[in-house]
């Protein structure tokens, strides 16, 4: 049974993570894990300190638990871009900073590092406001290029279709055929996928109202290690990983909101998705690199994500997820693994590692940390 | 000119802005500056708004608009609540009654909430609303301050059918000094005449040893009003001018309320991830006759309802419940 524990700042709480049923689960490895939550209190998104508690926490964590390999994701300068006003001087000093801290994390460690840079950043130049269709048009998943797009009118059909932000419309049938070898529950998926142009957002019912200052930039590349030198597309750091820790231990450090043009370390450039698809920072990029295949259709983007949300759900800590990928990295590798990150909760469903520790905030509130147990029979 | 909307009752003559910059003097009437401008449109579950005694289970859809006419030092929606409209009037979604309500049935939403700023600060739009809305069959609940004048609460009544309302605190002080206000006493009067005929939530955040040691008081004054007001004790979250402030401690404002539920059946203590205050008892046995589940930030939501109707299915007594319960929570809400 794997469990969750919830920090919520001086009060911790274990619930199965299926069920979300709290649990008096008191194990060793429980307690073990409720400390470095007590020690790591979660600083917030926005929050300079939110990278070094990524850092401070994992070392802490891998002091404990000793695992071989290791999942970190450091987010705090895609918030930062995304909601803060940003000079090229203070992007600069936010890449610098989380450089300096991924650095700390594998002098310290002495791990072998492996790094995916998820993609830049761009000023925001337009929004698509979509509200007023006939249909329904819904972003999900902090989806800036993306709408899904529902029972449009003929009419709607027009506008989008001249709109001068819109750079294509794909209709379902077509989107499913670029991704035809992956699964798909067709009736998820919208009728049509809206994409906008570089530097655009859509604006739709259902969307977080914040100011948004930078979207995500053209990502049909991303960086990763120059070491990788079999890789050339996402779906394959998996397997390179893998085979490194055949041999030693491994860290695999995603950076968000880091794209080619500002990757700090030597890197080789990948694809990041399929002809005119591009992945944005997000929990199919994270999935499609964890499991290996690409995962458009898992929980697609403009997906009526609420009409799954009733009592019967399960998971309800695990934001979209409705089920623990059985094919994750880490939950296929025989030896001990540990992920922590600051970018929501999914990184425990995207890793399948033994203990994950997460941030828990929700739209830039902060509420804590959630610790999730998936294996418990390797300690 | 004054404005009436509100029991600041702020002068606009001569283009003055008023507290909340929301109505302007144009010729001798008050008109809104902003009309049919949302800062929100989204589809929720009712019990993350947090209404836990309104058609439990089902989804609503969440509509604000921007301004305030408090200046709460924990705001958690100062970017909507505490900016310049001016400012962020660009950004909001312009949508018409009908459109609202239209997608509020595209997403399959049986009631449409207004949350994230204050109601007084969008009156003629919402009257509006509530026309479009009342013709679909579609009812209006609302989070609000009550800081309203007599008359514009009766308007509130008449556009609400149900109200969560916000009773912060009840020392001069505290009013003063965290949310900007001479007195409270509008608030106690409005949330009388609020209940008296509809159905009437009521949320406080706890500042631990700011306004904690009035637990007792509040909870004393709202059975006073009716014995079965629901009551969601909220553990603020330390934003805007109290980001640095502590978080409360959960153990020590629990204890605080076990006190209170005496005095009154439904007590409820969250905004914070996996709280166990979250579930809804039957005040004749006891028994466990809604259960919720918490996600702070991530809003709650309904995990198992155990009434038969209205009644608890133990011992028959009448819980607390407004709407259609049944429909609600066993169907959701989804009609295409
Ligand atoms: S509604 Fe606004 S303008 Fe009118 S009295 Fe209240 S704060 Fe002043």
């Amino acid at each position: 049974m794997s469990r969750a524990i919830i920090d919520a700042r001086e009060w911790q709480k274990v619930f199965d993570l299926r069920t979300g049923t709290a649990k008096a689960d008191t194990s060793p490895l429980d307690q073990m894990v409720r400390a470095v939550q007590e020690r790591h209190p979660y600083p917030g998104d926005l929050d300079s300190a939110g990278n070094r508690w990524v850092t401070d926490t994992a070392l802490d964590l891998m002091e404990r638990y000793d695992p071989s390999f290791v999942f970190l994701t450091y987010a705090q300068q895609y918030f930062s871009g995304r909601y803060s006003i940003q000079t090229d001087a203070d992007r600069a000093a936010a890449v610098t900073a989380v450089y300096e801290e991924v650095e700390r994390f594998v002098a310290q460690s002495g791990f072998t590092p492996l790094i995916v840079g998820t993609g830049g950043m761009i000023p925001l130049l337009a929004s698509v406001d979509l509200t007023r269709l006939d249909g329904l048009a819904l972003c999900t998943h902090w989806s800036a290029r993306y709408a899904g797009l529902h029972d449009p009118s003929p009419r709607d059909l027009r506008t989008v279709a001249s709109h001068p932000e819109i750079e294509r419309i794909v209709t379902r049938e077509e989107f499913l055929s670029l991704f035809r070898d992956c699964p798909a529950d067709a009736a998820r998926i919208p009728e049509y996928l809206l994409v906008a142009r570089q530097g655009c957002m859509f604006k739709t019912v259902g969307g977080a109202f914040r100011k948004v200052r930078k979207v995500p930039a053209p990502g049909y590349s991303i960086p990763v290690s120059a070491c990788l030198e079999e890789v050339s597309d996402s779906t394959d750091v998996r397997a390179a990983v893998e085979k490194r820790l055949r041999n030693g231990r491994v860290a695999l450090i995603f950076v968000e909101g880091l794209g080619v043009e500002d990757f700090p370390w030597p890197y080789r450039a990948i694809d990041n998705g399929r002809e005119w698809f591009f992945y944005e920072t997000g929990d199919a990029q994270y999935l499609t690199v964890t499991t290996g295949r690409h995962q458009v259709f898992e929980y697609p983007v403009g997906y009526r994500y609420f009409e799954e949300d009733g009592p019967a759900m399960e998971f309800p800590f695990s934001g979209y997820f409705r089920s623990v990928p059985e094919d994750a990295i880490a939950a296929s590798f025989g030896g001990r693994s540990i992920a922590v990150g600051n970018r929501s909760m999914f990184m425990h469903m995207a890793t399948g590692a033994d203990i994950s520790l997460e941030c828990f905030a929700r739209n830039l509130y902060n509420q804590g940390t959630m610790a999730v147990i998936h294996r418990s029979d390797k300690a | 000119m004054q404005c009436n909307y509100c029991e600041r009752r702020c002068d606009l003559s001569g283009g003055k802005p008023g507290v909340c910059r929301m109505y302007e003097d144009a010729d001798g009437a008050i008109r809104e500056r902003f009309p049919h401008h949302w800062s929100s449109c989204i589809p929720s579950r009712i019990e993350s708004i947090p209404f836990y005694h309104v058609r439990p289970g089902s989804r609503a859809l969440v509509i604000g608009t921007m301004g305030c006419n408090f200046s709460c030092r924990y705001c958690s929606n100062a970017f909507i609540a505490k900016e310049d409209p001016t400012l962020v009037a660009e950004r909001m979604l312009r949508l018409s009654p009908s459109e609202v309500v239209r997608k509020a049935r595209q997403m399959g939403c049986g009631s449409i909430v207004f949350n994230v700023n204050e109601p007084a600060m969008s009156f003629p739009s919402l009257l509006e609303l509530a026309e479009a809305a009342r013709a679909e069959g579609i009812s209006l609940g609302c989070l609000t301050n009550a800081y309203t004048t007599e008359e514009s609460t009766e308007m509130l009544a008449s556009i609400f059918s149900f109200f969560n309302i916000g009773l912060k605190g009840l020392s001069p002080a505290f009013n003063r000094d965290f949310i900007g206000i001479t007195s409270v006493e509008p608030i106690l009067r409005n949330i009388r005449r609020l209940a008296a005929t509809r159905h009437v939530e009521v949320t406080t955040p706890i500042i631990e040893s700011i306004n904690d040691n009035e637990l007792g008081e509040m909870a004393r004054f709202l059975a006073d009003v009716d014995p079965e007001i629901p009551w969601h004790v909220f553990r603020l979250l330390p934003e805007d001018e109290m980001k640095e402030s502590c978080y409360p401690d959960i153990e020590t404002i629990a204890g605080a309320l076990e006190s209170v539920r005496s005095i009154l059946p439904y007590v409820y203590f969250h905004n914070f991830v996996g709280s166990e205050w979250v579930n809804t008892h039957c005040p004749g046995c006891g028994a466990l006759v809604i259960e919720r589940f918490s996600l702070g930030c991530g809003g709650d939501k309904l995990k198992s309802f155990h009434c038969a109707g209205q009644g608890c299915q133990d011992c028959g007594r009448q819980i607390r419940l407004a709407g259609d319960v049944e429909c609600a929570w066993k169907h959701g809400e989804v009609q295409r």
